[in-house]
């Protein structure tokens, strides 16, 4: 028992409690009735698992290179207009992925505006994995760029400018200066971002469709399989593959992207 | 080696306007903090564009608005140490200082060297957290001159050290500038620093240099009442000279032989005054007056006293060594004659 001074220990353990009963639910229900075994066999849920690793890691990749320069620079500006995008950043954030899924095909989408010109092109993007990809940037990458502006704000930014006087050139500081100091803060958003794109839905659903093997991610192929006479189930079967699969990953990320040495 | 620098601009709202020079001497930029001392270092360095004005060092010119050259800082060989920032914490301590040169044989000598002169051997391959703020410095000092540069600039680089161990740096900083041979700008808000390091001080203030001049020529011979403020005269008043004398709220002061007539800021520091005792039968002699004393504040080995003069509304603070405080007895007596010696006396026409 907690002593009389250390009763606010039961609040944390109550909120671990809390997280971990619906996960241990879901992982009983699925193996006492679900097939987890059948599922493990089946096709359908390796190609979904696939497509969500090789989206989810797309999705990562381009959130990288376009939202790294871009949080730089929203961190090195104090213009008006700085702020105003980073604002504009957070929206996907706290928009329901639904709407982000209708907001992408007003504009990408075959009757959208951006639809003709993009046909004309030879680019169509209904029902492929690239609208997949476009979906999860969307929702996804404002976690990313959202973690590097915090982290690339939080750097004095006199290490960069006594750099400068040693002869490194812009790019260099970059490398050797400015990454290593901000690299906690860039791999906890890669980290987010990665998970968030995992588990995206409602805009994948709504853009890109649910076509297995082209579009059909693992969260797409749980609510099918919900949707159809497999029922709770199968989808439960499939949910527990993917939170044994997500654990793990989430596992050996955070021991990639824990720094070795702590430095002040 | 020279630095020569004259140049004006802004930062947001602030304007500064500075003029600077200095030969292979430590020049001291002396000024409370938002003087605009730092961005003059930044200016130097190049991290900061002025919005006119030349910057010349080592007889290169780096910054001309006119001719519209712009060093950027990697080539202005200006050395640059901010105490905050001073070492990249994931780096170790040879990383550090060897991270802006290439790979040379000169400057692994040069690194030899400077090892040997600021006491960092054994430090290689330690990370900046495992060195003393004291060793940190030091190793920011070598990684600036590791690199063959024609002057240096540090900002503050010593403020957050205790006492002991800023004097040991003031000394090997005053070594490093006389082996080095080149100019050395160096911040510090910290009067007694200043007084300490400098060959020559620049006063600022409000981004302007009021007064730039050898150490003594500035501390004994401030040109107008705001640099004698900042550089601790803590008597100052508003007179009138005529004819080698000034009159102060009525009190009537012979002057040194300057020739100066009209308006004048009257300063004198606290420690250049004189106590003598009070004699009723004696009538002071010149450049004294009888005052009473009204306030008392002692400070470790120093007494600081407040007077007031017999019918004038002044005061005037005298500063009183322990001893002769003891041997002239202060304490119990109030009334005193303080002479204000008319050498000690500084005259600033006003503008």
């Amino acid at each position: 028992m907690p002593s009389r001074n250390q009763w606010w220990i039961l609040l944390p353990a109550l909120f671990g409690v809390f997280f971990l009963l619906p996960l241990l639910g879901l992982v009983w229900f699925g193996l006492t009735d679900g097939d987890v075994a059948s599922e493990l066999r089946s096709s359908n849920t390796w190609d979904a698992l696939r497509l969500s690793v090789l989206t989810a890691t797309m999705t990562l990749m381009l959130a990288i290179v376009l939202g790294t320069p871009l949080a730089y620079l929203l961190a090195a500006s104090e213009a008006g207009w700085a702020r105003l995008t980073a604002t504009l950043l957070d929206l996907p954030l706290v928009l329901p992925p639904v709407v982000s899924g209708i907001a992408l095909l007003t504009v990408f989408g075959r009757r959208g505006y951006l639809g003709d010109p993009l046909a004309d092109a030879g680019i169509g993007l209904s029902f492929t994995t690239a609208a997949v990809v476009i979906a999860q940037l969307f929702v996804a990458a404002p976690y990313y760029v959202r973690a590097a502006y915090a982290g690339f704000a939080a750097m004095d930014p006199r290490f960069e400018g006594v750099a400068y006087t040693l002869g490194l050139s812009r790019w260099r500081t970059f490398r050797t200066v400015t990454l290593p100091l901000v690299w906690p803060a860039l791999a906890g958003g890669a980290v987010l971002c990665w998970a968030r794109a995992l588990g995206e839905l409602g805009a994948t659903l709504l853009f890109a469709g649910s076509l297995p093997g082209r579009t059909q991610t693992m969260p797409l192929a749980i609510l099918s399989a919900f949707e159809s006479s497999a029922g709770l189930a199968g989808a439960v079967s499939i949910a527990v593959i993917l939170v044994a699969f997500a654990l793990v990953l989430m596992l050996l990320l955070h021991r990639a992207t824990t720094p070795s040495g702590a430095y002040r | 080696m020279t630095l020569r620098a004259g140049f004006s601009g802004h930062a947001g709202d602030f304007a500064y306007d500075v003029a600077i020079e200095a030969e292979n001497e430590l020049l001291v930029l002396y000024g409370h903090s938002g003087a605009g001392k730092t961005i003059t270092l930044r200016t130097i360095a190049g991290l900061a564009r002025p919005d006119a004005g030349t910057i010349e060092i080592g007889g290169r010119m780096v910054f001309d608005h006119a001719s519209g050259i712009d060093e950027p800082p990697q080539r202005r060989r200006a050395g640059y140490v901010v105490q905050e920032v001073a070492l990249f914490p994931h780096l170790t301590v040879e990383r550090n200082v060897l991270i802006g040169v290439e790979d040379s044989g000169d400057a692994r000598a040069r690194w030899g060297q400077l090892r040997d002169a600021l006491h960092l051997d054994g430090f290689d391959a330690r990370r900046p957290h495992e060195l003393s703020g004291g060793q940190q410095q030091r190793v920011a000092l070598a990684r600036a001159l590791v690199r063959p540069v024609e002057v240096l600039l540090l900002d503050e680089p010593f403020s957050a050290l205790d006492d002991a161990l800023r004097a040991d740096l003031r000394a090997e900083l005053k070594r490093l500038q006389r082996d080095f041979g080149i100019p050395i700008v160096f911040v510090t808000h910290d009067l007694r620093e200043a007084h300490l390091l400098a060959d020559s001080v620049a006063v600022m203030d409000q981004g302007r240099v009021m007064q730039l001049g050898a150490r003594d020529e500035v501390f004994q011979h401030p040109t107008e009442r705001r640099v004698a403020e900042l550089t601790g005269v803590r008597n100052l008043f508003e007179g009138h000279a005529t004819g080698g004398r000034v009159i102060v709220d009525g009190l009537e002061l012979a002057l040194p032989a300057n020739g100066v007539d009209g308006p004048v800021d009257l300063g004198i520091r606290s420690e250049r005054c004189i106590l003598r005792r009070f004699d009723p039968d004696d009538s002071p002699p010149g450049n004294c007056f009888v005052g009473r004393l009204v306030e008392e504040l002692a400070f470790g080995n120093t007494h600081t006293l407040r007077f007031e003069p017999d019918g004038v509304g002044l005061r005037v603070e005298v500063e009183v060594a322990a001893r002769p405080y003891e041997v002239l007895g202060v304490a119990g007596r109030d009334r005193w004659v303080i002479e204000l010696p008319p050498e000690d006396l500084l005259v600033m026409p006003r503008k």
